[in-house]
């Protein structure tokens, strides 16, 4: 996504979209990763988050995968009917599910999901994630979109804690 | 009724009507402008999009592999324990 600069660090993030997702309901965009600078990928610009909003949840993504060492995502598109289970199946496509956090929001069906993998969630309990959805949904529902989803990552990192081969 | 009083009758009424017109002309300006922004419960139109923190690892970890099966029919992985929250607002 929003890097800065094409030399960016391996680690900054990026943008997907794509094929379809199969499922009942859904008519999900799933990613083809790709680096998602505005001058190599328009289709950024005409995304549901500014110029601005992307460069900090851009931060956002690479200081809590930094600080916990898992992989956090954030996709924003149609979840369809059953958005619980659209959610789990665009978790399951990362690359290592069971440390990985997707935070997936369809801002026309209202609805935010946050889905931990196996490892994720005994860091990420999901009172915490609760507790962290409660502050994003504030934030969607005054119409901040990059406020509520940097919001949740920053809530979402701190309870993870620092990754465990800091301690 | 005087004419200088007309005259100040109509200096005074095209002044007021002169700036309701400025003043809609900026709404209207205005809401077009930022019409791509995000209210709830209004027509959003986006390109939806992902955000990877890592997509240059998730990319030699096999996730383009994953969706090229999903659009195939079949499904990449089985079903794992997984946690987290929903919400709606």
């Amino acid at each position: 996504m929003i890097a800065g600069e094409v030399t960016a660090a391996p680690s900054s993030g990026g943008v997907v979209e794509g094929s379809t997702v199969e499922g009942p309901g859904v008519a999900a965009t799933v990613p083809e990763p790709q680096r998602a600078h505005p001058s190599y990928h328009p289709e950024v610009v005409h995304g549901p988050l500014s110029v601005r909003a992307l460069l900090r949840v851009d931060e956002a993504l690479r200081l809590a995968d930094a600080a916990t060492g898992l992989t956090f995502s954030v996709y924003i598109g149609e979840l369809g009917e059953d958005s619980r289970d659209t959610a789990q199946r665009l978790h399951a496509r990362l690359a290592d599910p069971d440390v990985s956090v997707l935070i997936a929001i369809s801002p026309n069906e209202r609805v935010l999901e946050i889905v931990t993998g196996s490892r994720a969630r005994k860091r990420i309990l999901d009172r915490d994630a609760h507790l962290a959805a409660k502050s994003m949904v504030a934030a969607f529902s005054g119409g901040d979109l990059g406020g509520g989803i940097v919001a949740g990552i920053a809530q979402l990192a701190d309870h993870a804690g620092r990754a465990p081969s800091d301690n | 009724m005087s004419s200088d009083f007309v005259r100040m009758l109509v200096i005074l009424i095209g002044i007021a009507v002169a700036f309701a017109l400025v003043l809609a002309g900026l709404v209207f300006a205005g809401g077009g402008r930022r019409s791509k922004r995000y209210r709830p419960g209004r027509p959003f139109k986006f390109t939806p999009v992902w955000f990877l923190s890592a997509p240059e690892e998730q990319s030699r970890a096999g996730i383009a592999r994953a969706l090229r099966a999903a659009t195939l029919g079949g499904r990449p992985t089985g079903p794992r324990e997984t946690g987290g929250a929903s919400d709606r607002w």
